[in-house]
C-alpha cells in the first residue's frame, strides 16, 4: 500500500529537480546576495568601509566628489555594511547570479558617486551627502533636512548649534 | 581520416569534472557536492560527470584561497590534468582571497599561479551559479577542443 501510495504522488509530483540553466529557478525571499548603492540617501559616513571584513568596500577621492566602489569579486556576502549603515544606503539583493568569464573579473564593480556641490551660505566645494539624523534630538523635520542638504559640514554645524540654542 | 572526423562532429563531447580543494573551508566544497549529488540541482544534466583522478579530467574546480602549504601539490595536481583544460574558480576565495586576501599563509588569488578561464564569486555561491559557471565552462572547452 505504502508503496503503491508513493508511486502515486511521485507520478503526480514530477521531478524535483531545479530546471535552472534551461528554465527559471527561486531564489529565498531572505536570501544575502549581491549589495546595491544608493549614493543620494549616503551620509559619507564611511562605516561600511570600516567595516567589511573582507575589504570589498573602498571609498576614494575623486574629482568629481566622492567614489564608493564595492568589488563583488570580493565581498563574502555577509551583510555587515547593510546592518550599520545609518541611512539604509546599501541594501543587499537576492541577485546571486555573479558567473563570469575571468577576463570580465575587474568589471565585477558596484560604483556610486557622492558628488560635490557649492555650499548655498558661504559659497565652498563640498560632498552633497545626506545630513546626519542619527541622534539628533527632536529629530530633524523634513524642511529642516531640506536647509541642511545644500549647506557644506561647517555650515551645517552652525545651523544644528543655532537650532540647539533655540530649543 | 574522413570517418574520424565525422566522428568527432557526432561525438557528444562530455567533459568530466574535478574537484581541487585549495584549502577551503568545505562551504564551497559542500554546494559542489550538492550541485552533484543530489537531484534538485543535477549537474549531470549538463552532460558532464565528477571523476576521481586529475588524469581523466577536462574542468577543474578549484576552491580555497589556495594555502602556502598546499599550493605545491595543487600545481603538481593541475600539471597532471590533460589539455585541453578549462580551471574555473569557484567561491570569492581563490578570485581575489576574500577574507583571507593579503594573508601571509594564503597565495590568493590564484590566476597568479593557474591559467583561470571562469570565475563564480559567492561565499559559498549558490548552486545554480555554479551550475552557470561550469555551463560557461563546457562552452569554453568544447570551443578549445
Amino acid at each position: 500500500m505504502n508503496v503503491l501510495g508513493l508511486f502515486v504522488r511521485n507520478l503526480m509530483r514530477g521531478p524535483v529537480t531545479d530546471p535552472y540553466p534551461f528554465g527559471p529557478t527561486k531564489t529565498a525571499k531572505r536570501f544575502r546576495g549581491r549589495i546595491e548603492f544608493d549614493a543620494a540617501s549616503c551620509e559619507g559616513c564611511k562605516l561600511c568601509e570600516r567595516v567589511c571584513p573582507s575589504g570589498a568596500i573602498k571609498f576614494s577621492k575623486d574629482p568629481g566628489g566622492l567614489a564608493f566602489d564595492c568589488w563583488h569579486a570580493t565581498c563574502v556576502f555577509c551583510g555587515t555594511c547593510a546592518f550599520y549603515c545609518p541611512t539604509g544606503s546599501i541594501r543587499q539583493t537576492d541577485d546571486w547570479s555573479l558567473a563570469h568569464v575571468a577576463s570580465e573579473k575587474f568589471a565585477l564593480v558596484e560604483h556610486g558617486l557622492i558628488p560635490n556641490q557649492t555650499c548655498a551660505e558661504c559659497g565652498a566645494t563640498a560632498l552633497d551627502t545626506a545630513p546626519m539624523e542619527g541622534g539628533v534630538k527632536p529629530p530633524l523635520t523634513p524642511e529642516e533636512i531640506a536647509t541642511l542638504r545644500p549647506l557644506c559640514p561647517k555650515c551645517r554645524a552652525k545651523f544644528m548649534k543655532a537650532r540647539k540654542a533655540k530649543k | 581520416m574522413n570517418i574520424l572526423t565525422k566522428f568527432k562532429d557526432v561525438a557528444a563531447r562530455s567533459p568530466w569534472l574535478y574537484r581541487i580543494n585549495a584549502g577551503s573551508c568545505n562551504g564551497c566544497d559542500v554546494e559542489l557536492a550538492t550541485t552533484a549529488l543530489i537531484p534538485r540541482w543535477d549537474v549531470e544534466r549538463l552532460g558532464c560527470q565528477y571523476c576521481g583522478s586529475p588524469r581523466h579530467a577536462d574542468i577543474v574546480l578549484i576552491t580555497g584561497p589556495l594555502t602556502r602549504h598546499v599550493r605545491d601539490a595543487a600545481l603538481r595536481l593541475f600539471e597532471e590534468i590533460p589539455d585541453p583544460k578549462v580551471t574555473v574558480a569557484v567561491g570569492v576565495c581563490p578570485i581575489s582571497g576574500g577574507i583571507f586576501r593579503e594573508s601571509y599563509a594564503t597565495c590568493a588569488p590564484i590566476d597568479q599561479w593557474f591559467p583561470v578561464d571562469v570565475n563564480v564569486p559567492g561565499c559559498p555561491p549558490r548552486p545554480q551559479a555554479i551550475l552557470d559557471g561550469v555551463a560557461k565552462a563546457i562552452a569554453i572547452w568544447r570551443a578549445r577542443l
